[in-house]
């Protein structure tokens, strides 16, 4: 043997050995893959759909171990749950994260980055924290534009106003990204609807029992001059739509909500909700667990790789009115989303970079 | 002589160690009027609690006709008709008077499960009228004077006439205590009626009203039945003597003190009135002095005492402490001009039982063993272990729980307390020598001599006259909540004799 | 037959809530006229149904000197009994109004856990009520699954928004239930028994007064009212929700201290509870007429109420003693 052959194999050997980990795709096999689903509750039908779009996504993947987490708005609880179940197994642990407030993304990826497990969380988070700035193990951050929902429903609202008349408008929780940003929507479009007066705000937190008697004051203040009323979430715009109904008032004065709970789809097909905006629960539900299955299975290269607009992106929101509402109406089939789980369709429901 | 109608055989009960009744056994008979003599912590009280079912014995018997009660049971002593006008009413300040006089009984007014306040009212008028009382049925209690809720609490006794076939058996505790002479009399009054249809024991410390109104008398001492008289066979005098007697028993008592009259007046007290408690009381306590209160039942002299430490404010007169005249909001404000109180309820408000000697003894005084903001528990130790030496306070260790100590030892801690600052300048001693043997009572009377002979003023409230006479230079005698008299103790001939004549 | 009813404390200080109610009253409406037009009022009536319901329950627990943490959970309990016993989008049952008496007796059901695990095992009823809370919103949990049941029964429904001679209907049936409770409170054992057990529990026991039945029986009682409380706010909402009491143990309790019941015990009632109840439906309807910035609405709320306690509490002064 001359000196080069040997040289060569003795450096193909040491690169084989240093090569990094990163080169071997395949981490984890599906029977050790634990998928984690961590949001605030089930009684809601929106978190209800969160749940039911990760077992399907579960099941479809033929992963079986699917752990649903509940925190029941305790944002301590939370994070917790999620440092309890990374005491085993966080390798091959994905967790996909509904946060009960902005400031439990941090907590969360930390625990990630630190146990190696991977993440994948929705809505939205402090200012300046990103998935790219060196947490390798936060997947992706599915940003909701909740500025642009709030615009879409608002506009909705102040046409089918004929642009005059007034609105009595009901926040969500006050200290919330998603209240404020809906709300914000709504001084976007009034700022520029001169004829459009907002009688008054109040928050109800999201609750329809708290929105009822809102809006049941607001009727005996200001009667007739009531056009429209606006809501930041479905659940209070249907709280409201009682109070109405209780007057005969249901179906004469528009309402406007969002997340596109069946409820509020059926309120909407009926005529006596005006729009709503959906951000896909279901959907929401699985997307981050697919991701990161099809990180720990080896089918895409380590987030690490990523660009940032792959990391972080705004999810496409439909705007749903009596158009198209009856497609919504019914429980969609699994197999609906099948296709946009495929590792390579990850990313199909981006409409570019967040923030 | 008919059968007794009440029987009370060799009863026996200690609370906490000490002996509160000790094998006392005696008779009532059908119609008579028993009336129960003896000084403070005699046992009275305890012996008709237990004969009324509130409290159980350790070991004897009470029978009712010839039937035994079980102990402790008030609705089976009730049934067999026993009932008991306890000093403090036991009624229900915020209720109506006719609930309280039917309480329990409700089934006779209630109409489809519903009051019939009419026929509430009515019952309980009629009650009340066996009393010849004229208050209205439906007043609210809790709106009652002390002598109305006497008589309330009476006919709520009474009550039980209806209920059982047989007659009654009333037992009164102090009934006419903190009353006027006008509510003496109506309850005095009342009690000569109900001799004729029922059979009563009759608690008092006031011997004018017992020899009045009983048939035999009771005489008890130290929960002991000392003695059974006929009325018409003894005297006030007599009475005393047997009261009191278990003093006459002493033993090595120490050096009567050195007069102090002449020195500055560090308290000062004029025309001090509470209600129900004391009325214009008016004293000078001088430097080194220890001024005795003498009173034979009855809580003026504890009332006074709490008032002097700022626990609740007289109703008027003043407080001169050291030339100025002070108001006492609470305690603290006490213990910032050097006063300090030893009170007669050891255990519950003396010492904190759960606590070790050491944290007892400097409850009161953390600004002497302070570094800072901190604890100098070195220093703390120091000192304790100084006061357990200099006290001979018997503990194996400086943090054992207070309330293991025995009593004397106890006393000790707590004099100790107050001892340690170098604040203090009066003290106020009640009833200390309550539950404490012969050995630790000489000791703790000598610590008390100590302490007056080093500059502090003491006001002392005693048990026994023998205490008063041996330790004070000035007795005052209250009774009843005034002052009765007022002497040097040097200046008298025999002294226990005269305190003896005006407490009683 | 029945003419009087025993006294009340009749004198210048225990007036003083409802002195406060009317200031505030007056207050309100003369920063804004229309606070005390009729269609306010009937608003305000509205609003105050279900926490009057909720206060006669509270109050005999109250008076006995206990108190019942659970509400919230109970009415969960009965808002989702209700909400599927009736015709809805989950279960075929179509009970129409024996849904309100399930509802009811699902409570009492909770209510007797209450009294019982407080008067056998002598734990307080701080603890036992606060366990009960999280129980009965379990079973509500449970029963709600992932799809609360929304109630199609338009008899219900006009029952839950609907008026009869211009009152809304569910203020009609709150005074009925505030009707029983102050017979209740003065015409029976129960009632009388419970001022007593508040003002001298010793005494009671001393006189031989079965105090752990009346325990029992008060706390099965709020029970039941929490439960029906929980159905007749779903009938209104339109569904059942595991949330539906949500924030009413506390606005309960503060109603039943406002109103000058004692949460020492023994003293007040349900006529008290009442003008508290009253108080913060006032309070509550008022700032959003006189256009308090939703921002600023909590500590606004929060002033008026300690203002309002204040005023109660310096005129149920007593010695001074122990406040916890």
């Amino acid at each position: 043997m001359n000196c080069q052959v040997a040289l060569a194999s003795y450096i193909a050997v040491i690169a084989a050995i240093s090569t990094p980990a990163v080169a071997d795709r395949s981490i984890c096999a599906k029977s050790e893959i634990r998928l984690v689903n961590s949001m605030r509750e089930i009684a809601q039908p929106y978190h209800a759909n969160l749940d039911k779009g990760g077992r399907w996504f579960a099941s479809w993947a033929g992963i079986k171990n699917y752990v649903l987490q509940l925190n029941q708005g305790d944002s301590d609880k939370q994070i917790s749950l999620m440092r309890l179940l990374l005491t085993s197994d966080a390798r091959c642990t994905v967790f996909n994260v509904e946060p009960n407030a902005d400031l439990v993304i941090k907590p969360m990826v930390d625990a990630a980055n630190r146990s190696g497990a991977w993440i994948v969380t929705h809505w939205a988070h402090n200012e300046g924290l990103h998935p790219f700035d060196a947490n390798d193990h936060w997947i992706a951050h599915i940003a909701v534009d909740s500025l642009a929902a709030g615009v879409a429903i608002s506009r909705s609202l102040v046409e089918a106003m004929g642009h005059t008349g007034g609105i009595v408008a009901l926040q969500g929780r006050l200290d919330t990204d998603p209240a404020q940003k809906r709300f914000g929507g709504l001084q976007r479009v009034l700022g520029n609807e001169p004829t459009i007066k907002l009688l008054d705000q109040q928050t109800a937190n999201w609750d329809r029992t708290a929105s009822f008697p809102i809006m049941q004051t607001w009727l005996t203040k200001y009667g007739k001059e009531i056009r429209g009323v606006w809501a930041a979430n479905d659940d209070m715009a249907l709280g409201a739509l009682q109070a109405l109904r209780a007057e005969g008032l249901a179906g004469k004065i528009p309402v406007v909500g969002v997340d596109g709970i069946p409820e509020a789809i059926a309120a909407i097909e009926k005529g006596e909700m005006l729009a709503t905006v959906s951000s896909d629960a279901y959907y929401q539900g699985s997307i981050g667990l697919a991701m990161g299955t099809c990180v720990l299975t080896g089918q895409v290269p380590m987030p690490a790789s990523w660009s940032s607009d792959e990391r972080e992106f705004y999810l496409k929101l439909v705007l749903i009115t009596k158009d198209n509402a009856k497609q919504y109406l019914q429980e969609p089939q699994p197999d609906a989303y099948v296709g946009e789980w495929l590792c390579d369709k990850l990313w199909s429901r981006s409409t570019g970079k967040a923030f | 002589m008919s059968d007794p109608v009440l029987r009370v055989d060799g009863l026996h009960k200690s609370f906490d160690g000490v002996r509160a009744l000790d094998d006392v056994s005696f008779e009532l008979y059908p119609r008579e009027v028993v009336g129960l003599v003896g000084e403070n912590g005699a046992g009275k009280s305890t012996l008709l609690n237990v004969i009324a079912g509130l409290l159980s014995g350790d070991s004897g018997q009470v029978l009712v006709r010839g039937h035994r009660l079980p102990s402790a049971n008030i609705s089976a002593a009730r049934a067999a008709g026993v009932a008991i006008v306890s000093q403090e009413p036991a009624l229900l300040p915020n209720i109506t008077v006719a609930e309280n006089i039917l309480l329990g009984d409700e089934a006779q007014i209630l109409r489809a499960g519903l009051y019939d306040w009419r026929k509430l009212s009515s019952i309980a008028a009629a009650q009340l009228a066996k009393l010849s009382v004229a208050i209205p049925p439906l007043t609210l209690t809790g709106q009652l004077s002390l002598r109305e809720r006497r008589l309330v609490d009476i006919a709520r006794a009474l009550a039980i006439e209806e209920r059982t076939r047989q007659e009654p058996i009333i037992l009164f505790d102090e009934p006419t205590s903190a009353l006027d002479p006008e509510g003496i009399e109506i309850v005095l009054g009342q009690i000569e009626q109900l001799r004729r249809r029922a059979s009563i024991l009759f608690v008092s410390h006031r011997l004018d009203e017992v020899l009045r109104v009983s048939d035999r008398i009771l005489v008890m001492a130290n929960g002991r039945c000392v003695a059974v008289r006929d009325r018409r066979k003894t005297d006030f005098a007599e009475l005393t003597k047997l009261m009191l007697g278990s003093v006459l028993e002493s033993s090595v008592r120490p050096l009567p003190p050195v007069s102090a009259q002449q020195s500055a007046v560090t308290l000062s007290v004029r025309g001090l009135v509470r209600r129900n408690s004391y009325s214009d009381v008016s004293f000078d306590l001088h430097v080194g002095e220890v001024l005795g209160i003498a009173e034979l039942a009855g809580r003026g002299a504890d009332a006074l005492c709490r008032t002097l430490f700022g626990v609740f404010p007289a109703d008027s007169g003043e407080i001169v402490v050291h030339g100025r005249r002070i108001q006492l909001k609470e305690p603290s404000d006490a213990v910032q001009l050097g006063i300090g109180y030893v009170p007669p309820d050891r255990q519950s408000e003396g010492i904190v039982g759960e606590l070790g000697i050491r944290e007892n003894m400097m409850l009161a005084q953390c600004g002497e063993i302070r570094w800072g903001p901190l604890i100098d528990f070195g220093r703390e130790r120091k000192v304790v272990k100084s006061w357990i030496e200099r006290l001979r306070i018997k503990t194996p260790t400086a943090d054992t729980p207070a309330h293991n100590l025995s009593g004397g030892n106890q006393q000790k801690v707590v004099l100790a307390k107050w001892m340690i600052g170098r604040k203090l300048k009066i003290l106020i001693l009640d009833r200390p020598f309550r539950g404490l043997d012969i050995g630790a009572t000489a000791e703790t009377m000598n610590l008390v001599q100590e302490l007056a002979r080093s500059g502090l003023s003491i006001l002392l409230v005693a048990d026994t006259v023998e205490e008063l006479t041996e330790l004070s230079h000035s007795i005052i005698v209250m009774k009843d909540g005034l002052v009765a008299d007022r002497f040097s103790a040097s200046t008298v001939k025999r002294p226990r004799l005269q305190v003896l004549e005006r407490m009683v | 037959m029945f003419v009087f009813s025993p006294p009340a404390e009749s004198d210048l200080r225990s007036w003083a809530p409802v002195f406060a109610l009317i200031i505030l009253s007056v207050g309100f409406g003369l920063a804004e006229p229309k606070f005390v037009s009729l269609a306010n009022l009937l608003t305000i009536a509205d609003r105050s149904a279900i926490p009057l319901i909720l206060s006669v329950g509270m109050t005999f627990v109250v008076l006995q000197g206990s108190i019942d943490l659970s509400i919230e959970g109970v009415m969960a309990t009965g808002s989702l009994v209700f909400a599927m016993s009736v015709l809805n989008s989950r279960t075929e049952l179509d009970l129409g109004p024996f849904g309100l008496l399930a509802a009811a007796l699902a409570g009492a059901c909770l209510g007797f856990v209450n009294g019982t695990a407080i008067t056998w095992f002598r734990v307080p009823s701080f603890l036992v009520t606060l366990g009960i809370w999280s129980v009965g919103a379990g079973i509500a949990m449970l029963l709600s699954g992932d799809q609360p049941p929304l109630i199609r029964d338009p008899l219900l429904s006009a029952m839950g928004l609907g008026r009869s001679l211009g009152v809304p209907n569910l203020f009609l049936l709150s005074g009925i239930v505030l009707l029983i409770g102050y017979v209740l409170q003065n015409f029976t054992r129960f009632g009388r028994y419970s001022l007593i057990i508040g003002g001298g529990e010793h005494l009671a026991r001393l006189h031989g007064l079965p105090v752990d039945r009346y325990k029992v029986l008060a706390f099965t009682f709020a029970g039941l009212l929490s439960g029906l409380a929980g159905a007749l706010e779903s009938a209104r909402v339109g569904l059942g929700h595991v949330d539906i009491g949500s924030g009413q143990m506390l606005a309960t309790i503060t109603a039943v201290l406002v109103g000058g019941t004692s949460l020492n015990g023994g003293r007040g009632g349900v006529l008290q509870s009442a003008v508290g109840v009253f108080t913060l439906a006032v309070v509550t309807n008022g700032m959003i007429f006189v256009g308090i910035s939703p921002y600023a609405q909590q500590a606004v709320y929060g002033v008026l109420i300690l203002m309002a306690a204040l005023v109660t509490a310096y005129s149920l002064r007593a010695s001074p003693g122990i406040v916890k």
